[in-house]
């Protein structure tokens, strides 16, 4: 397994901004340490497929709305963005 | 300690607590050479102790900054550890097995060509009080030291 681990993007400081919650009542209501939200934020530190399930859970969203491999697109676009027109 | 104090540890940029773990690891080893450097030059006495100590209580400093940095998490002080405590935690005591290795490794060389040259080492309360007092601070606090290594510098919270 490589030593450098692939960077994880995610819509962390999005949705608890949205939600309203502080570091530390995330980090409480995930049973966790509240700096670890900030490097997790920070994509310092990619959490373990049960935290971030149960980030997922948490927030109600599905996990691929929360983390990906690649840049998160801003929330607004994802919502607003006209579909593609339909072929003729 | 101050919570200020505190805080400001909590956030201390990790380039500068790699400063600090350098300065605690090699203060004690410089501390005494300079001493022994200080003795043969014919200076006061007060002030080869002045320096002496100050070498010293500069090392105790760092000493004590990389350990409050580390917040319990190497000890077991803090009452709970997440995954990504429990993660440093294990790099620490990697790394700290890694340098003790690789510091053995260096002064049994040394001994090994200091004694191959003809010299020979005398194991008196000179010789044998700095080395027992390195292993006594410097390996129960060597895993704190690693930690406030290789810990990305955190930022305080805006929300």
């Amino acid at each position: 397994m490589p030593d450098q681990q692939r960077r994880v993007y995610n819509r962390l400081a999005v949705l608890r901004a949205e939600r309203g919650l502080s570091r530390k009542q995330l980090a409480d209501n995930l049973g966790i340490n509240y700096q670890t939200i900030g490097y997790i934020e920070r994509g310092d530190y990619n959490p373990s497929l049960e935290l971030a399930l149960t980030i997922a859970e948490l927030f109600r969203l599905p996990i691929e709305a929360i983390f990906s491999f690649k840049p998160m697109t801003p929330l607004s676009d994802a919502v607003f963005r006209e579909p593609p027109a339909a072929p003729r | 300690m101050s919570t200020t104090t505190t805080r400001r540890i909590e956030y201390l940029p990790r380039s500068r607590r790699r400063t600090l773990v350098a300065v605690a690891l090699a203060g004690y080893p410089v501390a005494l050479a300079v001493l022994a450097a200080l003795k043969h030059t014919g200076l006061n006495r007060w002030l080869i102790l002045a320096v002496f100590l100050l070498l010293l209580l500069t090392t105790v400093a760092a000493l004590g900054v990389g350990y409050r940095y580390a917040r319990g998490r190497i000890d077991g002080r803090r009452a709970r550890l997440d995954e990504r405590d429990l993660a440093l935690r294990q790099q620490a005591y990697a790394l700290s097995h890694r340098v003790l290795a690789a510091i053995l490794i260096a002064v049994t060389a040394i001994t090994e060509i200091y004694l191959t040259n003809g010299n020979t080492l005398r194991l008196d309360a000179n010789t044998f009080w700095p080395a027992a007092m390195w292993v006594i601070v410097y390996i129960p606090a060597l895993p704190s030291l690693m930690l406030a290594w290789i810990e990305e510098t955190d930022q305080p919270s805006d929300a």
